[in-house]
C-alpha cells in the first residue's frame, strides 16, 4: 500500500497505515493498550487517559526525538518511524495513579477481593467486602472492562485515597433500562454514542469537576429526553452503569451471531445465552457492514418472545370443533391426505417475511410444484407496487444502494415512511447525514421523527401525495435541474413524462396539496442541485390505487437527476418484515418465478421446469393482498400468521373462517391459528438455520442459536419437505438449508455465486487485541495457575460477516454494493415512467369528515410535559390537537378549547391548537415515542415489538368537549 | 450606500468638537464594572438631579474604566475647550458640590480633585502625576476612560478605523501581517505566543471559510482587563479583529465572551452594530474587496471555556470541553474550519500597530517582550485598578510606585501572578523584570496580567487551597487526572488547613499533582498544580508547621474554612 509505515511498539514493529492513531495500529496488530473511554466504534476523545504511552519520532533531520509528556495514543497519529513505549514503568506508573483515583470513586470490592482470582462464575460469597462493594451487587460482574483493566495494571489496591461512594439512587423506572451511575466512570462512551453514532442527544454529561456524571438534561427521565430506547449506550458502557434490566444479572456461557428477525435492515446480532439455554442478551455486532454495531429497541429489547410461554409447542388439529394436540405424524399425515384436492387454484400459500430465504424457495416450489398453483406469496406483501414500479424504470425490484451510503449522500428524501420505527438503524445514517452537510428532505402528512431532523418538511394534505411529486418533477424541469445528457445517454420516455406534466401547474398542485409553490421549488431545488441524492421511501398511507404512481414519480425524480448508478444516491423502499426481499428474490410471489423471471414468460418457465424436472403452472395467480378475496380459495396453507394490519380485520377472520382447510404454522395461537383446522408449531429466527435478504439486498446467514427448544417447533423447510414426501413429490430431499441455498444458485442468475461456504468465506477476523499476548506479559499479575483473566475488551474482537449483495452471478463474481453503474440497466435504458398526476379519489364519510394525522416522535421541545415518577415512569402531558385556523372556524373551535378526536377506533382528548400548517380536513396529533417505550415494555403480549402499532391515518371527527380555560 | 471614511472622519470630527468645545461642558463618569460596584449609577443619578436643580445644561457620558479603580466612582468635568479635571471617589453628595462649583460656577473644586488632564489654568497638577499614572505608557488603553463606549464617532474621531483604512487603501494582506511579525506581539492569553507566527498558520490555509476568535472568557480571579477593555473601547477590539481577518484572510469573527458579564456583552455587541451601520464590517468594507462578518457569542460560566478547544466546542453549542490536538485549530478548529483565537488585549494592540508600524511598538518594552503589560493590580495594595505599563519594569516598580506599597505598614509576603494556574511569588523576587520569559523561569507566568499581592497576614495553605478550590470547581469533567486529581487535591489541602495533615500528604499531593500535570488533556489539568508546587517552592517551612506542628504560623486556620464547591451548592 502506497501509504503503509512501520511503527515500533515496546519493540515489535508492525506496519500500518497513515491517518491511523496509535492506539488503532496496535489493537489492529494484536498489542494490548489498556483503554477505557476509547471504543472502536467511535472517534477518539482522549478523556481516560489510560491508553497513555511515551513515544519517539523523527524530527527533520531524522534524529529521534521525544514528545513532550505522555500522549494519549488514541488521538496520536502514526509517523513512520516512531517508537512507541506501552509497557514501561513510568507509563504504567502514570496508568496506575489514575487508576487509583477511579478505584476512590468506583466500589472496588469487587477488585479488592482477595479471592478474586479463585472466584468461580456462579460462587456466591456475601462475606469478605462490604454490601455496597461486592462483587455480585454489580450485573457487570465478570463482564466488566474496568476490572479487566485494574488486573492489568496489576494495581496495588492499598490506596492513601479516600474512597467515597456516591450514595446515588439508582434510576430504574424507565423502560428496559437500570442505571446506577455509582459505578460511572464518566467515560463519556454513552453520551458519544447517544450524540455521535445516533445523533439523538438524549444523554449528556451533568455538573462538572469531580462531580461530574452523565444522566439526561435537567435530570429528565429518558422517556422525554428524546431516547430511543436503542440500547447504544448500554452497549458501549464498560462498566455496570448501564444495563438492559431483563437479564440483568445473568451470565452468558455462550454468544452465537445471527441476524434480527424484525425489520429488513438485518442487524447482525450476538446472542447471548446462559447456561439453562436461554438467549438473555442481545447486543449488535460492531463489525457488521448493515448495522455497524447499531440496533434498535426491537433488536435490542424484542427478542422475548423467543422463551415467552405462550410458545406452541404440540401441533393441534381440530376435533369436534376443538384444537386438540396432536403428534407431528398425525398432523402432517392429515394435511397430506387432504391436500391433493385443492390442488391448483383452490390452493393457496402465504410464508411469513421472517421465513428465510431457503423456505421461501421450498414454499413456492411446493406451492407450483406440488400443489399446481401460483397462488404463493409472503403474508406481509401487501403493497407489491412498493417495487413494481421501480423494477419497471430500472429493472430490480430492490434497492439500488447500500445502507450507509446515505451518511455520504448531500440530499435524502423520505417519502411516507416511519424510518425510526419501522427501520430504526436506516435512520441512524439519515440522521448523521443530517447533522453533517446532507439536505433531508421528508414528504410525510405526519410529524414522524425524521421531521425533526429534516430542513424541509412538505406536509401534503393525505391523498395529495402523487400530486406533490408531480409538482416536484415539474419544478425540477421548469427550474432546469435535469440532467440532460445523462438523461439522452440512459433514459427513454422523456416525452411521455413532460408530456404528463404538461397538464399541470403549480398553483393547482400547492391548493391540493396545501404545499407552497415556494416550499415545493425549494425541495426542488434541494435534490437537484445535490451532487447526490437518495430516496427512502414507504408507502404508509398511501392510497391503494396511487401507490405504484408514487413510486414511478419517485424514480423518474432519481432517473431526472442522474441519480442512479453512483454512490450516495438511489431508491431505497422499504418493505415490512425482515426477508420482504428474500421473499421476492426467491419467487415467493404469485406472478414471478424465482430471480425474477415472470410466471407468464414460458421460456422461464422451461428454463425452470428443466432444473426441478417439472411442469409448472401457467396460469396466473393471486397475492395476499387478493388470496383471502378469491372465491376458489378452499385451502390456505399459512406460515407465521397473517401481516399486522390484516390479522384483526373481521373481513379477514371470516375469510379465513370460510375455508375448507386451513393449516397454520406459528409460534404462537394468533388469531388466524385460532381459526386453523391444523396448527403446527413453528421454530422461531433463534432456532433456524438460512439467508436473510436486507434491504440492501445484502444476504447475510441466520445462525441456530438455539436447538428447537420449544417442544417440537418445526422450521417452514422442514414442514414442507415432509409434506412433499407424502405427497410423493420429488425434489424436496435437501440434506440442509445449503443444498437448498445451492440449488436456487442454479435456478436464480442473481443468486448464481451464492453458497454458505462462500458467505463464510466472505469474512475477515476483526484483531482487537490479543488477550493472551497481553496478559502474559503484565506486569504484577499472577495468574494462580487458574489462567489468565480474560479482558473483556476482546469483546470486540470478532470475525466480520460481509454477506453478498446480489447479483452475483457465479462463485466469482463480486458482490455489488450499487446497481446500474454507469448507467448499466438490465433492459438497456431505463424508464421514464409518466403516470397520471391525481389526488385520490375522496372517501367521504359524513361520520367522519376529517383525517386524522397522529405522529410520533422522540422529544417535542417546548412542550409541557411531566413524569410521573414510580415504580414505573409514565408520561403526563396535555395532548395538542392541531387544526387549521379555517377548519377550527368551521368546527366552532378557538385555540385551547378542550376537543376529542374520534375514530372508528380511537378516542383521544386534548386541547386545541391553530396552526396554519396543517391542511384544512386534517386534524393532526404528536404522540411522544417515551410513551410507546412504556406501553412495549408493560405489554403482556407475546411479541409486542412485531405488533409495535404504526401511524395510520385515519378518517376522524373532532368534537368540542370544553371552552378554552382562562387562567 | 456608507460614507466614505473621510467623510466618515470629518461627521465623527465634528461631533467631537461639538462635546469638547461646544456649547456645554462633558460630564463623564467611569461605568465601567469598578465604577458600577463603587455607586457610579448613584452619582450619575445625582449629576442629572443636581444639574437640573442649577439649571445648567452638560452632557453626561457614561465611559469605561480609566484604570484608578481604587478612586471610583471617577468623574471628570470637561468645560468647553478647557482641561479634563478627575474628581475620585465621588459620592452622591459630592456630585452635587461638583456641579454646583464646577459645572455652573466654572470653577474647579482643587479640594475635591484628583487630578487634570489638558492645557488650562486649573490650577489644578496633572492626573499624569498619579502614581498609577506616572509609569504608564497607554496603546491598547488610549481611550479608556476617554471616550463613551457606546458611541463609534467618538472612536473614529481619535483616531479610530485610520488602521483598517490605511490597512485597506494602502496596504495588502501580507504588509499588515509582516508589521504585526516586526512588533514582536506575543498573545496576552498566557501562552505569550508571538502573533505574527500564529496568524500566519492560518494566512497559509486557502480554505474559503476561516475564522478568528476573540477570547474574553477570562474566568482569573483577579483579572478584569479584558472586560475592562471591552466595557471601555471595545472598538479598538474589533477593529483588531477585522484588521486579523484582513491579514489571514478570515471570513468570519467572534467575540466570545462569557455569559452574564452583562456590560461587555453589551458594549461589544453595540460595536460590531455600530461598525456594520458605518460599512466598517460586512460585505465590501469601506468599498474594498475585503468582506468579513463579526458576531457576539457566549458560553455558560466556565473557566474552562476559555481554553481555546472547549471555546469552539461552546460556540458549536456544545458542552465546553476541551478537544485533543492535533488537529490544531488552525488546521480544524470552529466548525472544522481553520481557526486562528487571540485574547482581547491582543486584538487592542493591533490597530495601534499597524497605524504606528511594528517598529514602533518593538521599541516598547524589554527584549523579547515587545509593547507594554495590561495589569489588574488587586489585593494588599494601596492602589488597585488597570494600567498599561511598558514591559520591562520590575516587579518592585509595579508593587512599590504603581500600586503604592503595601497598606498599613505591613510586610508584602507573596505576589500571586498569572490567574490561578500561574502560581506564587515570593517577595524576595521582587526585582524581577515584567518579561515573559523571565517570569516563567521564575516558576509563575505573566499570564493575563493578573497581580494579586498578598501581607504577611495572609496564610500560603489557606490561599493555596483556595486557589485549588477554584480550579477544582472549575474543571470540566472530561479527563480523568484533572477531574480526579483537583478534588483529591483539595481534599488533602482542606486537611492540611484543618491542621489534621500528617507529613505522607506533601508527598500524596505532589504525587497526584505531577501525574495531572503529566497525564492531563488541557492546560487547566497540566497547569493545575502549579500554584500548590510553587508554594512548596517557596514558602516549604509554612506547609511543615501546619504537617508537622499542626499550627499555622498566621493563625488563620484554626477551624475549617469553606471552599467554593461547598459554598455555591
Amino acid at each position: 500500500m502506497a501509504n503503509e509505515i512501520t511503527i515500533t511498539i515496546d519493540g515489535v514493529e508492525i506496519k500500518t497505515t497513515a491517518g491511523k492513531m496509535v492506539l488503532e495500529a496496535a489493537i489492529d496488530a494484536g498489542i494490548f493498550v489498556p483503554y477505557l473511554c476509547y471504543h472502536p466504534g467511535m472517534k477518539p476523545y482522549a478523556a481516560c487517559r489510560m491508553c497513555v504511552v511515551g513515544a519517539e519520532r523523527k524530527n527533520r533531520d531524522g534524529a529521534m526525538q521525544r514528545l513532550p509528556g505522555f500522549p494519549a495514543s488514541c488521538t496520536l497519529p502514526v509517523e513512520d518511524g516512531m517508537v512507541v513505549r506501552s509497557e514501561a514503568p513510568d507509563v504504567h506508573q502514570l496508568r496506575r495513579s489514575v487508576m487509583e483515583m477511579l478505584i476512590a470513586e468506583h466500589p472496588n470490592g469487587c477488585l479488592t477481593c482477595h479471592r478474586i482470582d479463585i472466584c468461580g462464575p456462579s460462587d456466591i460469597c456475601l462475606r469478605h467486602v462490604s454490601v455496597n462493594d461486592r462483587c455480585v451487587t454489580c450485573p457487570k460482574n465478570e463482564r466488566c472492562e474496568f476490572k479487566d483493566t485494574v488486573r492489568y495494571l496489576g494495581m496495588n489496591l492499598e490506596s492513601p485515597l479516600n474512597y467515597k461512594y456516591r450514595r446515588i439512587p439508582l434510576e430504574v423506572g424507565d423502560p428496559f433500562y437500570d442505571r446506577d451511575y455509582n459505578l460511572c466512570i464518566v467515560c463519556g462512551r454513552c453520551v458519544r454514542a447517544c450524540q455521535e453514532l445516533r445523533g439523538d442527544d438524549a444523554i449528556c454529561f451533568t455538573d462538572r469537576s469531580g462531580r461530574a456524571l452523565v444522566g439526561t438534561s435537567f435530570g429528565t427521565s429518558l422517556l422525554e429526553s428524546g431516547c430511543e430506547f436503542c440500547g447504544a449506550c448500554i452497549d458501549v458502557c464498560p462498566v455496570g452503569a448501564l444495563t438492559e434490566r431483563s437479564h440483568k444479572w445473568e451470565k452468558a456461557r455462550r454468544v452465537e451471531r445471527t441476524l434480527c428477525p424484525h425489520c429488513p435492515v438485518g442487524c447482525q446480532l450476538n446472542l447471548e445465552v446462559n447456561a439453562q439455554g436461554k438467549v438473555i442478551r442481545s447486543v449488535p455486532e460492531l463489525h457488521s457492514p448493515a448495522n455497524r454495531g447499531q440496533a434498535c429497541f426491537k433488536g435490542k429489547f424484542g427478542l422475548e418472545f423467543v422463551h415467552h410461554p405462550g410458545r406452541l409447542r404440540q401441533p393441534m388439529l381440530r376435533r369436534d370443533g376443538q384444537l386438540v394436540e396432536a403428534s407431528w405424524e398425525e398432523a402432517l399425515e392429515y394435511v397430506a391426505s387432504r391436500l391433493p384436492q385443492y390442488r391448483g387454484g383452490a390452493f393457496g400459500l402465504l410464508t411469513s417475511p421472517n421465513s428465510t430465504n431457503e423456505e421461501h424457495y421450498l414454499a413456492q416450489k411446493f406451492a407450483r410444484l406440488a400443489m399446481g398453483a401460483n397462488n404463493v406469496d409472503h403474508s406481509s406483501n401487501l403493497r407489491p407496487e412498493l417495487v413494481t414500479g421501480l423494477a419497471q424504470s430500472l429493472g430490480h425490484a430492490a434497492a439500488t444502494n447500500s445502507l450507509w451510503e446515505l451518511e455520504q449522500a448531500g440530499c435524502i428524501l423520505v417519502f411516507n415512511a416511519n424510518v425510526t420505527e419501522d427501520q430504526n438503524v436506516l435512520a441512524v445514517p439519515i440522521k448523521r447525514a443530517a447533522r453533517q452537510n446532507a439536505k433531508l428532505v421528508v414528504i410525510d402528512p405526519r410529524e414522524v421523527e425524521l421531521t425533526r431532523y429534516a430542513h424541509l418538511w412538505l406536509r401534503p394534505v393525505p391523498g395529495a401525495e402523487l400530486l406533490l411529486l408531480g409538482g416536484l418533477l415539474k419544478s425540477l424541469l421548469e427550474q432546469g435541474l435535469e440532467r440532460k445528457e445523462w438523461l439522452a445517454e440512459r433514459c427513454q420516455d422523456l416525452d411521455a413524462l413532460r408530456h404528463a406534466l404538461s397538464a399541470l401547474s403549480l398553483e393547482q398542485v400547492a391548493a391540493a396539496t396545501h404545499v407552497s409553490p415556494e416550499a415545493i421549488a425549494q425541495a426542488a431545488r434541494l435534490w437537484g442541485q445535490a451532487a447526490s441524492a437518495a430516496i427512502v421511501y414507504g408507502l404508509d398511507n398511501i392510497a391503494p390505487e396511487l401507490g405504484g404512481d408514487c413510486v414511478a414519480a419517485l424514480s423518474d425524480a432519481a432517473l431526472l437527476t442522474g441519480n442512479v448508478g453512483k454512490p450516495g444516491s438511489g431508491l431505497y423502499p422499504l418493505r415490512p418484515g425482515a426477508n420482504g426481499q428474500g421473499a421476492w428474490d426467491a419467487g415467493c410471489v404469485p406472478h414471478l418465478l424465482p430471480g425474477y423471471r415472470p410466471v407468464a414468460d414460458a421460456a422461464a418457465r422451461q428454463s425452470l421446469e428443466a432444473i426441478w424436472a417439472a411442469p409448472l403452472p401457467a396460469a396466473p395467480g393471486v397475492g395476499a393482498t387478493g388470496m383471502l378475496d378469491n372465491q376458489q380459495l378452499q385451502c390456505l396453507l399459512l406460515f407465521g400468521g397473517l401481516d399486522q394490519q390484516q390479522e384483526n380485520e373481521a373481513r379477514t377472520l371470516a375469510a379465513l373462517e370460510k375455508l375448507d382447510l386451513l393449516v397454520v404454522a406459528d409460534s404462537f395461537l394468533s388469531p388466524a391459528a385460532q381459526r386453523a383446522h391444523v396448527v403446527l408449531p413453528r421454530a422461531v429466527f433463534a432456532e433456524k438455520e438460512g439467508t436473510f435478504t436486507n434491504l440492501e439486498r445484502r444476504i447475510q446467514k441466520l445462525n441456530p442459536v438455539l436447538p428447537a427448544a420449544a417442544g417440537q417447533a418445526q422450521s417452514d423447510g422442514w414442514v414442507i419437505a415432509q409434506l412433499a414426501r407424502r405427497l410423493g413429490v420429488q425434489g424436496f430431499d435437501h440434506q440442509s438449508p445449503a443444498a437448498v441455498m445451492n440449488e436456487m444458485a442454479q435456478a436464480m442468475p442473481i443468486y448464481g455465486g451464492i453458497s454458505y461456504s462462500r458467505l463464510e468465506k466472505e469474512s475477515s477476523l476483526v484483531l482487537r487485541a490479543n488477550p493472551a499476548a497481553a496478559f502474559a506479559g503484565a506486569p504484577g499479575l499472577e495468574t494462580g495457575g487458574l489462567g489468565s483473566p480474560k479482558p473483556t475488551q476482546v469483546l470486540y474482537a470478532s470475525r466480520e460477516y460481509r454477506g453478498i449483495q446480489w447479483p452475483c452471478a457465479s462463485p466469482d463474481s463480486p458482490s455489488t454494493p450499487i446497481l446500474y453503474v454507469q448507467g448499466g440497466f438490465p433492459q438497456g435504458k431505463a424508464r421514464l415512467q409518466a403516470p397520471v398526476f391525481r389526488a385520490a379519489a375522496g372517501r367521504s364519510d359524513p361520520a367522519y369528515p376529517l383525517q386524522w394525522t397522529p405522529g410520533r416522535v422522540l422529544l417535542q421541545a417546548g412542550r409541557g410535559s411531566q413524569v410521573a415518577r414510580g415504580k414505573v415512569n409514565r408520561i403526563q402531558r396535555e395532548e395538542w390537537v392541531q387544526l387549521n385556523p379555517m377548519e377550527a372556524q368551521l368546527l366552532g373551535v378557538a385555540e385551547g378549547d378542550l376537543v376529542e378526536v374520534r375514530t372508528s377506533a380511537h378516542r383521544l382528548s386534548g386541547v386545541a391548537r391553530l396552526d396554519p400548517a396543517v391542511p384544512p380536513g386534517v386534524v393532526s396529533t404528536t404522540a411522544l415515542f417515551g410513551q410507546l417505550a412504556v406501553d412495549l415494555q408493560a405489554s403482556e403480549g407475546p411479541d409486542p415489538m412485531r405488533h409495535t402499532p404504526g401511524l395510520s391515518i385515519a378518517p376522524a371527527q373532532v368534537a368540542k368537549l370544553g371552552v378554552a380555560s382562562r387562567a | 450606500m456608507p460614507a466614505s471614511f473621510p467623510e466618515l472622519q470629518a461627521e465623527a470630527q465634528r461631533r467631537w468638537q461639538e462635546l469638547t468645545a461646544g456649547s456645554q461642558p462633558w460630564i463623564r463618569v467611569g461605568a465601567a464594572l469598578c465604577g458600577k460596584a463603587a455607586g457610579s449609577d448613584a452619582v450619575v443619578a445625582a449629576l442629572n438631579n443636581s444639574l437640573e436643580r442649577h439649571g445648567v445644561k452638560a452632557t453626561v457620558s457614561e465611559v469605561g474604566c480609566f484604570g484608578l479603580c481604587y478612586a471610583e466612582p471617577l468623574v471628570d468635568v470637561q468645560l468647553p475647550g478647557g482641561p479634563r479635571v478627575f474628581y475620585g471617589n465621588v459620592t452622591p453628595e459630592m456630585a452635587d458640590e461638583i456641579v454646583a462649583s464646577h459645572v455652573a460656577g466654572g470653577q474647579p473644586a482643587p479640594a475635591l480633585a484628583l487630578g487634570s488632564l489638558g492645557d488650562g489654568p486649573s490650577g489644578i497638577s496633572s492626573i499624569n502625576q498619579l502614581p498609577m499614572k506616572a509609569k504608564e505608557v497607554r496603546i491598547a488603553l488610549r481611550n479608556a476612560g476617554t471616550i463613551d463606549p457606546s458611541d463609534i464617532h467618538q472612536y473614529i474621531a481619535t483616531g479610530g478605523y485610520s488602521a483598517l483604512h490605511k490597512g485597506l487603501t494602502q496596504m495588502t494582506a501580507a504588509d499588515v501581517l509582516e508589521q504585526v511579525n516586526v512588533s514582536g506581539l506575543r498573545g496576552r492569553g498566557g501562552a505569550a505566543f508571538p502573533t505574527g507566527n500564529k496568524w500566519r498558520f492560518l494566512a497559509g490555509s486557502k480554505a474559503p471559510v476561516k475564522y478568528i476568535l476573540c477570547n474574553c472568557e477570562e474566568g482569573d480571579p483577579g483579572a478584569f482587563n479584558d472586560k475592562g477593555i471591552l466595557e471601555s473601547d471595545p472598538f479598538t477590539v474589533v477593529e483588531g479583529i477585522t484588521l486579523a481577518g484582513y491579514a489571514t484572510g478570515a471570513s468570519h469573527g467572534y467575540i466570545f465572551i462569557r455569559h452574564g458579564h452583562e456590560g461587555p456583552v453589551r458594549r461589544a455587541q453595540q460595536a460590531v452594530r455600530q461598525a456594520y451601520d458605518l460599512g466598517l464590517l460586512g460585505k465590501n468594507i469601506l468599498g474594498s474587496s475585503f468582506s468579513f462578518e463579526m458576531e457576539v457569542a457566549f458560553t455558560g460560566d466556565s473557566y474552562v471555556a476559555g481554553e481555546e478547544t472547549a471555546l469552539m466546542e461552546a460556540i458549536e453549542g456544545k458542552r465546553s470541553m476541551p478537544r485533543f490536538r492535533p488537529p490544531f485549530p488552525a488546521q480544524s478548529g470552529l466548525f472544522a474550519k481553520p481557526t486562528n483565537i487571540n485574547n482581547v488585549k491582543t486584538m487592542a494592540y493591533v490597530p495601534e500597530v499597524v497605524a504606528r508600524g511594528g517598529q514602533w511598538f518593538a521599541g516598547i518594552g524589554h527584549d523579547k517582550s515587545t509593547g507594554t503589560a495590561i495589569l489588574c493590580l488587586s489585593g494588599a495594595v494601596q492602589y488597585t485598578g488597570m494600567v498599561e505599563v511598558p514591559l520591562g519594569i520590575t516587579l518592585k516598580e509595579v508593587i512599590y510606585d504603581v500600586a503604592g506599597g503595601i497598606p498599613s505598614g505591613k510586610k508584602l509576603k507573596l505576589l500571586q501572578t498569572g490567574g490561578p494556574l500561574g502560581g506564587v511569588l515570593g517577595a524576595d523576587k521582587l526585582d524581577l523584570k515584567l518579561d515573559f520569559d523571565l517570569l516563567r523561569a521564575a516558576g509563575a507566568i505573566l499570564g493575563s496580567g493578573g497581580i494579586i499581592a498578598a501581607d504577611e497576614d495572609a496564610c500560603v495553605v489557606d490561599l493555596t487551597r483556595a486557589i485549588i478550590a477554584f480550579c477544582q470547581y472549575e474543571s470540566c469533567g472530561k479527563c480523568f487526572p484533572c477531574r480526579m486529581g483537583m478534588s483529591h487535591l483539595l481534599e488533602v489541602l482542606e486537611r492540611i488547613c484543618r491542621l489534621e495533615g500528617g507529613p505522607e500528604d506533601l508527598a500524596l499531593m505532589r504525587n497526584i499533582g505531577e501525574n495531572m500535570q503529566a497525564g492531563s488533556l488541557c492546560g487547566h489539568g497540566q497547569l493545575g498544580f502549579n500554584p500548590v508546587s510553587s508554594a512548596l517552592r517557596y514558602f516549604g517551612p509554612e506547609f511543615d508547621a501546619h504537617i508537622k506542628e499542626h499550627r499555622c504560623p498566621t493563625g488563620r486556620c484554626r477551624e475549617p474554612r469553606f471552599s467554593p464547591s461547598r459554598s455555591r451548592r
